[in-house]
Formats: structure tokens, C-alpha cells, sequence
């Protein structure tokens, strides 16, 4: 099927799915959901036609299932915090606009993405600065204990949700410039083959910087995906799997030390290995999360028939935890089944990229969508230590939000532009242009 | 870099694949577990969502409902319109606190789950969730006023009842405390004040009207002159005792005298209405002996778990153990002799270790009251369905019966003596009778407790309700009487309920 009829079709299912919940919540008494549903369904649709018609007329060959995947998991999270916490559905609507408006604007600007790599360097100061500004005294604020916020009047900004964007698109300049040079083993360290060391420079700094901040800033959620993003693009871009394993071996080493100097680093880790233990304090978040996928069972209590907001914080980092209590197992696996086609559109968007520049950000930026679902979804489940990040597109936060449509956007417009010049490719193959 | 880039998508849809395994195990596998698991406060709190409905006196004063409340912790919130009035006999529903009272043992007819109620609507059968139900009690909202205005701020309890039927009219206990502190929904102010009952003076939680235990005093004769017509070692004549002022039991040199000092005696009825000491405790000491007493008390009720409905009702206290036989009975004391007479002598008159409850000593009159026997006591008179209609009435059942019909007569006739010669609980153109109590607690300073129970009907009719009255710990011992400090309550209580047209 045609990728924009498919994409249609799917907006206008999605659509009727998230204007089905919400109208579950009027039917419960104990949630009053305000508007009525037809509208919602009309608002929803027109919201998301319109981004159809930019992607139609700004990038007609783009994969198909991208915007349908977002705009799905973005409308359950709306319904699911509009059941959570009514006085917070507004403002998710308004960011909700925001972030489609922002993925239209990226869109219909960037018609290209090649130049980016040339300012491979402004971005990664760009993501530097962006990183360091929560910690300047006066303009950062610290919640829930980590410093990652910037004041902006009555709102509240995460700068790193978008730094990590601008460093995805540095690391795919870099490694598309340095690649060739990094798969050549010319210095031995021990018994390794290793490439020479100035070539590592400026992307271990960048690395550096990015994981002590997140350190300084106790955003250990984040610093964990950073270091994802940069294991990932580096094994993508060199195809050494010894990259890999030495970077484990400095994430272990890292991970040991931080255990050992930071008493809220030690803190996580046992509430992680036992939260049955101090099920009233330490471990209550965890503890109530369980106990909300447990009342949820196969089919879950129902919309608005749960106790979802029994979990401190059920709106954004525990947002999965409502799901699977309300929505059961089926409704949580639909949410993982999205995040993993979503996962694979974008793999197989890089993987059909023919310029490297495009290739390594298509895969930095699905590592991103990809690797954040499961550090956050991994905490609730206990697979991982509880780190907050959100949960893309799904949990509350304007920041989030609008940062994964601009991560969506740039996966459609590189989409666009593989299979175009892959079109103009068979084109030139098919008809050979008379001498 | 495609073949990395396949890498990367299988690890990471392993890691999806992962947290699906995990999701299972904690929603499928562990539930259960997870369920029981002692810091699970949801079945709780759902419980605390559900629909329950109302509780009606049967003058149809609503005394515990339910409101909702939107945007707290919980949907609904339990609400008691009127206040202390009721504490004893409702309870409270507290989440921090969990229930007590009516609201505890009442739980599945208040939540509508009972199979009657269920039954009585087929399309709720199929709903998990009833939409509640209600219960109506027994207690009489204008008599329940009267009880708590006439008692005043001193401290006692208050108890009326129904003899024919068991069904309770007032049960009242100051001091009394708020439920709706407790069952409110901000957690910390109910664990507060609840700390703050606790150490309350007077211990307002507690419900004594039929959770404590006090001497009876001479209200326990009732008991003994039972016993002594039953047993047939007296009739409505006779004997006739000798009016003595002191009697002192075998095995020791403590008198038992007279509340006047003077000397008291009469037949059975006579010493019956002016509380004389000797004879009774002569009577049992030397006539009756152990069995007959112990019998006499079981058979009113005493040693026995009352079948109240509501719980925790106290167990009253007659002691069994007299010690060994050391005479066998002869014509001179057809008692027989223990080592534990003096003991004996005491406990006809409601001493040493007699203790009985309000309510006991209300179910004793009940019993002289409805010839003989005693129904049992209950607070639920009809439970309802969510459509308002009634699906079990209370008619209530015998529970023990205490005397014969003519004994039972007889105790009437020297009741309404007693009342009449004391002249503080009757009321003009009722056939009222009382027996009082008044047991002293100590000399520094003397204080006692005032205790009446009695009966009252229309003039040419049956017992129509039975009162107990104990004001506590009054202090004064001569002129703080049962008859005194207690009667013009019970005269309160048959004013009211009789007052009526």
C-alpha cells in the first residue's frame, strides 16, 4: 500500500482507539472527563490531518508508519493522564499541539538534512552548553532532586531532552567524517589493535562532559541513555564489536564507582534489588507500581475503575504502571508492541538511508525513541534500577514531548529522502539517459 | 553498516522482549502474591469506594451515610450527622482505624452483599459491585435524647429495651466521643485523634453500656429472690424474715448490715422493695447455699456470652467457686457449709466479686419483666436493599429462660413496691416497677455507683419497656442512692416513651 494512504488509514484508527478510552472515563462516575467525545475525536483527526498534509506535501515518500505509532501512544498517555489527573489534561493537550506544530515546522524547514554535519562541532558545543545551563545559579531549578530544569516563566524546561537530539546529530557528523579512520587498527594498547588516539579526542570529551554533568545533575536516567546513544552510533558507524565490549568494560567500571561514592547512586541500586524491604518509604514508588500491575491482571480494572494514583509520580515516570493496571497486560503489551514497531520503522528508515550522514542519525535517534522506552519501562519492571526519564510520547512533560516530534519529524524527513533518491536511482537505472 | 545496524535492533527488540516476560511474571505470575501482600492497602481501599448505604434509627434519623468525595483519597467518605449520639451503637469506618459497631458487624448488609439483598435484584446478582444497602436499627432517635439529657455530663450508661421482643430503644454511655473525626478522610487527623481518645478522660471509645463490667449492688437481689422462689425456699408470703440490723456469716467476724443501719426484714417482697441486706445474705448463706445461687445467676444470663449483635458485649461475672464442702446440709442451715460462705453472703447483695454490665443487669429486669423470659438483645430491626426494600426483619428470638412465670409475676409486684416506695421513677398512670442499687466503691472519698433497673407498661398492660441506669463513681455514699441519682432518669425514659400518643 501506498505509505500515505497507509499512514491515513492508521491516523483515523489510532484516532478512534484514543477517542474510545476517553470515552470509557465519562462512563466511569468516579472520572469526569469534560469535553465530549465527538470533539475530541474532531480535534484529534484535524491535529493530525494536517501534519498528514505536511508530510504529503513535504515528504510524500516517507515511511507510513511513523506519525501513526507517536500519535497513538501520545493519545493513550493523553487519556491515561487526563484519568490520572484532570488538571494536567490541558496543559498535555497544549503541548500535544505544540509538539505536532513542532514536527510540521521541521518538516516544512528542513528539506535537507546533509548540511547538518558540517556544524558537526557548533552542535556538540550547542549540546554542551545546553546540558551545563540547569546547573547556572539562578537560571536552573532542581526537582525531584535533580538539577536538569530551566525556568521559563510559569513553565518549566528540560534543555536536556533537546541536547540530546543536537548531540545524536554531532556523533553522526563525527562518525560519518571520522569512520573510515576509526576501522583502521594503526596503535597497539596491550593486546588491542586500536586506532589513533587524537581520533577518539573530541568525541570522548563530548562524552565526557555529557556523562559528568549528568552526574553533577543526578540525572542518572539520562546519563545512562547518553551512554546507549554513543555505544550505539560508535558499534553502527565502525561495525567493531571490541568498541562495544571495551565501552561496557568503562561503563562497569564507571557504574562500580558511582555505587561506591554516591550514597543516592547506592540508595537506587537497593531499592532496585529489594523494594519489598521498606515497602512504606524506600520503596513505596516501586512497591505501589507492582501492586497496580497486579490488580491489573490480563485485562486490567478497566478505565477510570483503578487505583492508578496510589503510585507516586503515575503521570509521568510510573505512567506505565496506570497502563498495566487499568488497561491490563493486553493494554501494556499493545504499548510495547507500538514502541517496537516504532523501534523498527526507524531501523529499517536508517537502514534504508543511502548517505552515512543520514544512516548514523536515523539510527542515533531511534537508539534514542528505543533505548528510553526500556530504561523507564525497565525501572517499573524492575529489569533495570528506577532512573527517571519519560516514557516517549506517552508520559506528561511538554519537553518530552515536543522533543520526540522533532526526533519523529527528522526520521520521516531522512525516510523521504532515501526512498526519493532511491526512486530517482530505479528511475536512472530503468531509462538510461540517450547520449 | 546495515549488518550493525541489524545488531543494534535485535538487542534492543531483545530488551522489549525482556520487559514482556517481566510484565507477565509480575501480572500473571506474582499477582496473587502481590495481592496478600501485607503493605497492599487496595482491596482496602477499594472496599472504601464502594456504594454503602445508611443507617436509620427506627424513628427514621439518619445516623451514619455516606458522602462522596471527589478528588481525595477516597471516593466516599463515612459521615455521622449525629455525632457522639450514636458512637456506641454505630462505630465508625475509619480506613487508618478499620470499623467498629454496627458498621463493622453490618458490613455486607451496608455494602448491599448479602444473597438476600442480591437476590431480591437479579441484575445485581451479576454485578461485582452492589450498589449498597441500608439497615434500620432499633434505637428510638427521641429516647436516645432523653437518655443522653437526662444522664447529663456525668459518667454512666443508659440502656432500655424492648423485654417482649429483645429490640434495644437507647444505649447510651457518656462521656461518648465523635465518629466523624475518626472516618475522616485526611488519614493524619484520624490517627490524631484517635491517639488523643485513647488518653481521653473517661474513655469515650468505649462502649460501657455493654462492654464494662461494674458491682451490680442491690440490684443483683433481683437475682437472689429469684432464686429464693424458684428453689421454693420462699413464696409470696413466706417466711416472713426477722427484721435483723447485722448478720454475720460463719467463718468470720465481718457483719453484713443494713444501707440505714437499722434493722430490715419482712416477707420476700418487703425486703425485696426496701433493699434489706441481712435477710438476703442470710438467705443465701444459709438457706439457698452455692448451687442454687450460681444456677439462678447462669439462668438470667450471668457467665454467659450475651447474643448482642453488636460487638464485644462484656461477659458478666458470678463467682462459681466456693471452696470445699466442710457441713452437710441440715435442718439447721439446709445450705450446708464452705469454706467460702462469707464470700456467698456477699454476692447475694451484688459484692465482692459480681460485676455485670448495663446491659446484663437490663436483661435481668427484662426477664422478671416478660415472665421469665429473656429474648435476645439486638440493635438491627430490618436490613434493606438498594431499592429501599426490606429483605430481613429482626422479630428477635428467646434467648434463656430465667424463672417461672408466677416467680417472674411475683418479682414484679415486689418491683413495683420498691418503685413506689421510692417514689423517684415512677410516673402517674404507669404500672412501674425498680429495683435499686447503690454500690459503694471506697470511704476516701466515698463515692458510689447508682444503679436502677425496672420496667414500665400502661396501667393494666405488659412490661413495655425495661431501663438500666448506672451512674458511675458518684461521689457521697448515703445520699447518692440508685433511687436518687438514677431514678428520675428511668422516670425521664418512661415519660418519654409513654408520653406519647
Amino acid at each position: 500500500m501506498a505509505p500515505r494512504r497507509l499512514e491515513l488509514g492508521l491516523l483515523i484508527l489510532g484516532t478512534l482507539i484514543t477517542a474510545l478510552a476517553y470515552g470509557l472515563l465519562n462512563i466511569d462516575d468516579t472520572v469526569n472527563a469534560r469535553a465530549d467525545v465527538a470533539v475530541f475525536f474532531g480535534v484529534i483527526l484535524l491535529l493530525l490531518l494536517g501534519a498528514h498534509l505536511v508530510i504529503r506535501f513535504v515528504a510524500p515518500n516517507a515511511d507510513g508508519l511513523l506519525l501513526p505509532l507517536a500519535a497513538l501512544l501520545n493519545g493513550l498517555g493523553y487519556v491515561v493522564i487526563a484519568r490520572l489527573d484532570p488538571g494536567l489534561a490541558d496543559s498535555q493537550a497544549a503541548w500535544t499541539f505544540i509538539g505536532i506544530g513542532a514536527f510540521s515546522a521541521v518538516l516544512l524547514l528542513l528539506p535537507d538534512l546533509r548540511w547538518v554535519a558540517d556544524y558537526r562541532y557548533t552542535l556538540a558545543l550547542l549540546g554542551v552548553v545546553m546540558l551545563l545551563l540547569p546547573l547556572i545559579p539562578g537560571l536552573g531549578r532542581t526537582i525531584n532532586g535533580a538539577r536538569i530544569w530551566l525556568r521559563a516563566g510559569p513553565f518549566s524546561i528540560q534543555p536536556g531532552e533537546f541536547a540530546k537530539i543536537v548531540l545524536a546529530a554531532f556523533l553522526a557528523g563525527y562518525l560519518t567524517d571520522k569512520r573510515e579512520l576509526l576501522t583502521i587498527s594503526n596503535r597497539r594498547l596491550g593486546p588491542l589493535n586500536v586506532p589513533d588516539f587524537k581520533h577518539f579526542g573530541p568525541m570522548l570529551l563530548a562524552l565526557g562532559v555529557a556523562l559528568m554533568v549528568m552526574v553533577l545533575q543526578r540525572d542518572l536516567g539520562s546519563s545512562l541513555l547518553f551512554f546507549t546513544l554513543f555505544l550505539v552510533m560508535f558499534y553502527v558507524a565502525t561495525g567493531r564489536a571490541a568498541y562495544v565490549a571495551a565501552g561496557l568494560v568503562l561503563f562497569s567500571v564507571a557504574s562500580f564507582t558511582s555505587w561506591q561514592l554516591f550514597s543516592h547512586v547506592q540508595r537506587r541500586v537497593d531499592i532496585w534489588l529489594n523494594p519489598f524491604a521498606d515497602p512504606k518509604d524506600k520503596g513505596f514508588q516501586i512497591v505501589e507500581a507492582w501492586f497496580a500491575l497486579a490488580d491489573g491482571g490480563v485485562t486490567g480494572t478497566g478505565l477510570g475503575a483503578g487505583l492508578p494514583t496510589k503510585v507516586p509520580y503515575a503521570e509521568t515516570d510510573m505512567i506505565f504502571a496506570a497502563i498495566g493496571e487499568e488497561l491490563g497486560l493486553l493494554g501494556a503489551t499493545a504499548v510495547l508492541a507500538a514502541f517496537m514497531f516504532l523501534v523498527a520503522s526507524g531501523f529499517r528508515v536508517a537502514a534504508s538511508a543511502n548517505v552515512p550522514f543520514e544512516k548514523l542519525l536515523a539510527t542515533g535517534l531511534t537508539a534514542l525513541l528505543g533505548f528510553q522506552a526500556f530504561i523507564i519501562i525497565g525501572g517499573v519492571l524492575r529489569v533495570l534500577p528506577l532512573t527517571g526519564v519519560t516514557l516517549p510520547y506517552v508520559s506528561y512533560g511538554g519537553s518530552s514531548l515536543i522533543s520526540n516530534y522533532v526526533i519523529l519529524a527528522l526520521l520521516v524527513r531522512i525516510s523521504d529522502s532515501s526512498a526519493r533518491s532511491e526512486a530517482a536511482a530505479a528511475a536512472a537505472t530503468a531509462q538510461p539517459v540517450p547520449v | 553498516m546495515n549488518d550493525s545496524l541489524r545488531h543494534v535492533m535485535v538487542v534492543l527488540l531483545g530488551c522489549f522482549t525482556l520487559l514482556f516476560v517481566q510484565l507477565n511474571r509480575v501480572q500473571i505470575l506474582e499477582a496473587e502474591s502481590l495481592k496478600d501482600n501485607p503493605a497492599n492497602t487496595r482491596t482496602v481501599q477499594r472496599e472504601f469506594n464502594r456504594p454503602r448505604g445508611d443507617i436509620v434509627t427506627s424513628d427514621g434519623v439518619v445516623v451514619a451515610t455516606s458522602v462522596e468525595t471527589p478528588g481525595q483519597r477516597f471516593g466516599r467518605q463515612r459521615t455521622y450527622p449525629e455525632g457522639p449520639l450514636y458512637a456506641h451503637t454505630v462505630g465508625y469506618l475509619s480506613f487508618n482505624l478499620g470499623a467498629d459497631g454496627a458498621e463493622k458487624v453490618f458490613n455486607t448488609e451496608l455494602t448491599g452483599s448479602t444473597a438476600a439483598q442480591q437476590l431480591a435484584d437479579f441484575t445485581s446478582l451479576l454485578d461485582p459491585d452492589p450498589d449498597g444497602g441500608s439497615i434500620t436499627l432499633t434505637l428510638d432517635d427521641q429516647l436516645q435524647k432523653v437518655a443522653r439529657d437526662a444522664l447529663g455530663e456525668r459518667p454512666g450508661s443508659v440502656v432500655a429495651i424492648d423485654p417482649r421482643t429483645g429490640a434495644v430503644r437507647a444505649l447510651w454511655s457518656y462521656p461518648s466521643f465523635d465518629p466523624n473525626l475518626l472516618a475522616t478522610n485526611d488519614g493524619a487527623a484520624a490517627n490524631a485523634s484517635y491517639q488523643e481518645l485513647l488518653g481521653a478522660d473517661g474513655n469515650p471509645l468505649r462502649a460501657k453500656a455493654y462492654k464494662d463490667r461494674e458491682f451490680p449492688g442491690s440490684t443483683f437481689k433481683l437475682i437472689t429472690a429469684a432464686a429464693a422462689l424458684e428453689s421454693g425456699a420462699a413464696t409470696l408470703d413466706e417466711p416472713v424474715f426477722e427484721a435483723t440490723s447485722s448478720y454475720t456469716p460463719p467463718l468470720t467476724t465481718n457483719p453484713i448490715t443494713n444501707f440505714s443501719g437499722g434493722p430490715c426484714g419482712g416477707n420476700l417482697t418487703t425486703i425485696l422493695a426496701r433493699s434489706c441486706n441481712t435477710p438476703f445474705a442470710e438467705l443465701a448463706a444459709e438457706t439457698l447455699g452455692p448451687l442454687v445461687m450460681v444456677n439462678q445467676a447462669e439462668a438470667a444470663g450471668f457467665n454467659t456470652e450475651i447474643p448482642f449483635d453488636l460487638p464485644g458485649a462484656a461477659v458478666s461475672n458470678y463467682p462459681t467457686d466456693y471452696g470445699k464442702r466442710i457441713q452437710a446440709p441440715n435442718a439447721e442451715r439446709p445450705a450446708g457449709l464452705y469454706e467460702n460462705t462469707p464470700k456467698l453472703a456477699q454476692t447475694a447483695i451484688g459484692q465482692n466479686d459480681v460485676q455485670a454490665s448495663p446491659l446484663m443487669m437490663a436483661l435481668v429486669a427484662a426477664g422478671v419483666a416478660n415472665d421469665g423470659v429473656i429474648v435476645k438483645p439486638h440493635v438491627l430491626a430490618e436490613v434493606r436493599d438498594a431499592t429501599g426494600k426490606v429483605v430481613r426483619s429482626n422479630e428477635g428470638e428467646e434467648w434463656r429462660m430465667s424463672m417461672r412465670t408466677e416467680n417472674a409475676r411475683i418479682l414484679q409486684q415486689a418491683m413495683i413496691e420498691a418503685a413506689d416506695r421510692g417514689n423517684t421513677a415512677t410516673v402517674d398512670g404507669l404500672r412501674i416497677g425498680v429495683k435499686t442499687g447503690t454500690a459503694q466503691l471506697g470511704t476516701d472519698p466515698p463515692r458510689s455507683h447508682a444503679w436502677i433497673v425496672g420496667f414500665g407498661g400502661r396501667a393494666d398492660g405488659e412490661p413495655e419497656l425495661v431501663v438500666s441506669v448506672l451512674v458511675e463513681g458518684q461521689e457521697g455514699s448515703v445520699d447518692q442512692t440508685g433511687g436518687a441519682v438514677a431514678g428520675p432518669i428511668a422516670r425521664a425514659l418512661f415519660t418519654e416513651w409513654f408520653g406519647r400518643g
